[in-house]
């Protein structure tokens, strides 16, 4: 009796997963989603507060970065108030969960109207393939971005039809924060070591060993995320190299290379710093929130970052210094328009009152770099000393993007790369070859 | 497990047990009371299962219709040395996830048990705190532990063993072994009261009898408490060894596979493939010949553990009798 109740109960249970697995098998995954036709109507003029209302009461579904609450206080209420009938519904993501969850955000039934995304093949790329953003070349036309401060900050949002490369094509998306790397120093200590601010890599690889000599970490590194060593890298490769070439191939320009002398160079020099021990000990197990932390709690005299670090850093205490020659700069997460939105007239107002100099100054106020950088200016030293590295990186061509946009996974490749590289583990050579191969895979 | 577990429940029930008779083996009425669950269990498990099965043979990003991939994501599952690598680092977690925790869970239960000691539930409980702390805040604090100037090489250096001292998930030698003490701090507590729970029912004329023979605590240890174990280490060995195979979340906030690629494993590629790399059908495919090691290496080690004749069935049965 037993014994047949339970092979039938097996078999019971084996059909049904059986049948599961037939059911699902139907149809190929993807095939029943919605696929977002780019109807929503081009603009010819700029949009009026009589366009919007036209509407009528009405919100507008956003997500956005964590980062950009303090800055949308700020924005959200003025905007409302010149648009009366339109209610702003922010949804804030940490960047991570952003990164992680627009994508399918914007695919869904229900996605927000206007949304941030991230540079690269990882969210923008997808976002254009699957034609989930609308382009914004009219409103670029309209609005006259394409002229001015900023112009050229718009160059990463821009992709060609299929969304395999950028750089240059169709405008999707549109940042007013800008972003600069740079070195931070240690005011006091440099004063005792009777050094002045290093404003190239040169410069700095001569105090290195003066600061190491004096009994101090040079410069403090955590580099357990992995990306911190690729920040120090392409501030150094960038002096080694035309910029524009690095561009290219953060762009997946076809026949572009990461195995130049100028990358081997770099990649060579970080080696000599890690093993002169420039970087202390123990960088590979520290990470990046940690090192800043100790940064600025008074440990190490230089710390290679970008104008993101900031906010953890005290304007009496440390200053910024542009490597102007190697100082490297981007756009942050770019704003976009759904697809799918009915409120177009909204969402492009919105995207106005973010590409103005109004705004520009509040994006300072809150403590990041605006686009539009006329007539803004800071109080705080720190924060001024950071604007003009923008101005110069955007002067000097230097704003050449991070090279983990390049492809989803180079992050690791290379991140992980350095770290062997940095330990002596694996030659140079070696490293732009793994870099490459890597590229050439996302790239074909 | 899960499915075991209902079957059993189904069979134990006296009604059940009258319908099954009536129906020729079946019993609907059981089958109602289990069906909030089993229709959970379908939605939440079965069907997710199904559909990365299903996903696996297609080329996926998660927006675009996919494409047939035919069997290019197991092909290139194995043919990786990246993977490989990492199936390799994991097999060296198992030493630390499920082996040592399971030694170390016996001796503190075979001590707990024998010695009488004040406050043993207050003890049993600190023991266990390891395994109900979330593991983000587990790797956080390890990782604080672990750092180069952390309490570990404060102690290290005290002694006068400051040259051992390092920093010791960024080293590329040392960083696999510390992610797998983590991992044995973690999993001891839940070995130890498992067989805590285990040493509570065996017979104590059993350990008279050996005494009376002459037996001495660790003698009466291998004789006795031991073979009567068995059974809980081998829902031990289940739970670390699952544990260490599919474990992500230490690795990720410890070291994120680094430095370099020293501590990646197949669930960190798993992870990597389906939220970064937008390859939603290799990932897939990851997870199948994952779930399918983690079955085999299960399966080999419950034969090993239960093997030897009917003498392990014995106490099987005198267990689930409790």
């Amino acid at each position: 009796m037993r014994k047949p109740s339970h092979i039938r109960k097996t078999a019971i249970l084996v059909g049904a997963v059986a049948t599961a697995i037939a059911l699902s098998s139907c149809a190929a995954p993807g095939s029943g989603s919605s696929q977002a036709s780019t109807a929503s109507a081009t603009i010819d003029s700029t949009v009026s507060v009589s366009d919007v209302a036209k509407l009528g009461k009405t919100t507008l579904k956003m997500w956005a970065d964590q980062a950009e609450q303090p800055l949308m206080k700020l924005v959200v209420p003025a905007f409302e108030k010149k648009y009366p009938n339109v209610t702003v519904d922010i949804t804030y993501k940490s960047f991570d969960d952003l990164v992680s969850t627009v994508v399918n955000a914007a695919a869904s039934a229900n996605a927000p109207d206007v949304f941030q995304g991230n540079i690269g093949y990882a969210v923008d790329g997808a976002l254009v393939k699957a034609k989930l953003v609308r382009s914004l070349d009219d409103v670029a036309d309209v609005y006259g971005w394409n002229s001015g401060t900023g112009a050229s900050t718009l160059e990463p949002a821009r992709w060609n039809a299929s969304g395999t490369t950028f750089g240059s094509g169709t405008l999707y998306g549109m940042s007013p924060i800008s972003e600069v790397q740079g070195i931070y120093y240690n005011k006091a200590k440099l004063d005792s070591l009777g050094l002045a601010a290093p404003t190239t890599t040169a410069e700095l690889e001569k105090d290195l060993p003066i600061a190491k000599k004096a009994g101090d970490q040079p410069i403090m590194l955590g580099n357990s995320d992995q990306y911190a060593g690729t920040h120090i890298f392409s501030d150094i490769a960038v002096t080694e190299q035309k910029p524009a070439d690095i561009r290219d191939w953060i762009g997946g320009k076809k026949g572009a290379t990461f195995e130049t002398k100028g990358n081997e160079a770099a990649a060579d020099t970080m080696k000599e710093w890690a093993s002169a021990g420039y970087f202390g000990s123990g960088y590979d197990g520290l990470s990046n929130q940690d090192a800043i932390a100790k940064f600025a709690g008074g440990d190490g005299v230089f710390f290679v970052g970008g104008s993101w670090n900031g906010a953890s850093l005290t304007a009496g205490e440390f200053g910024f210094a542009s490597l102007t020659s190697g100082g490297v700069g981007a756009t942050a997460s770019p704003w976009h328009i759904s697809s799918k939105t009915t409120k177009t007239a909204a969402a492009v107002a919105w995207l106005d009152t973010l590409h103005s100099p109004v705004v520009g100054q509040e994006i300072l106020d809150t403590g990041r770099l605006p686009v539009i950088t006329d007539d803004v200016s800071s109080k705080d030293p720190l924060q001024e000393q950071t604007l003009t590295a923008l101005k110069d990186t955007i002067a000097a061509g230097t704003q050449v993007g991070y090279y983990d946009w390049t492809t989803t996974d180079m992050l690791s490749i290379m991140g992980g790369g350095l770290q062997e590289v940095m330990a002596g583990r694996t030659t140079s050579a070696d490293f732009t070859k793994t870099v490459q191969a890597a590229w050439a895979k996302g790239h074909q | 497990m899960t499915v075991v577990a209902d079957r059993r429940t189904v069979g134990a029930t006296p009604t059940g047990r009258r319908w099954r008779s009536r129906l020729t083996g079946l019993s609907w009425s059981s089958l109602l009371y289990v069906a909030p669950a089993l229709v959970f269990f379908a939605v939440f498990v079965i069907y997710p299962i199904c559909v990365t099965v299903q996903t696996s043979f297609y080329n996926y990003d998660g927006l675009t219709v996919a494409t047939p991939a035919g069997l290019s994501n197991y092909l290139n599952v194995f043919a990786d040395p990246t993977l490989r690598a990492a199936l390799g680092h994991s097999l060296l977690l198992l030493v630390f996830y499920a082996a040592l925790p399971v030694v170390i869970g016996l001796i503190l239960a075979g001590a707990m048990s024998r010695i009488r000691i004040y406050g043993l539930t207050v003890f049993r409980a600190l023991l266990f705190l390891p395994q109900i702390l979330a593991s983000v805040v587990v790797a956080v604090a390890w990782r604080g532990l672990l750092a180069s100037d952390g309490p570990i090489n404060w102690v290290l250096e005290h002694v006068g063993l400051g040259s051992i001292a390092t920093s010791w998930l960024g080293n590329f030698d040392t960083a696999l072994p510390s992610i797998g003490l983590i991992g044995t701090w973690v999993e001891y507590g839940l070995c130890m009261v498992l067989f805590l729970a285990g040493i509570v029912t065996i017979d104590r004329s059993l350990y008279e009898a050996a005494r009376l023979d002459g037996a001495g605590p660790v003698r009466e240890f291998f004789a006795i408490t031991l073979p009567a174990l068995r059974p809980q280490i081998s829902i031990a060995l289940i739970l670390t060894i699952t544990f260490a195979l599919r474990n992500f979340d230490l690795i990720w906030n410890t070291t994120r596979g680094g430095p370099g690629t020293s501590t990646t494993v197949p669930s960190l590629y798993v992870y990597l493939d389906a939220f970064q790399n937008r390859q939603l059908g290799q990932a897939s495919a990851l997870a199948v010949v994952l779930t399918v090691v983690i079955l085999i290496v299960v399966a080999l080690v419950q034969l090993a553990v239960r093997g030897r004749s009917g003498e392990p069935r014995t106490t099987r049965t005198k267990r689930s009798a409790r």
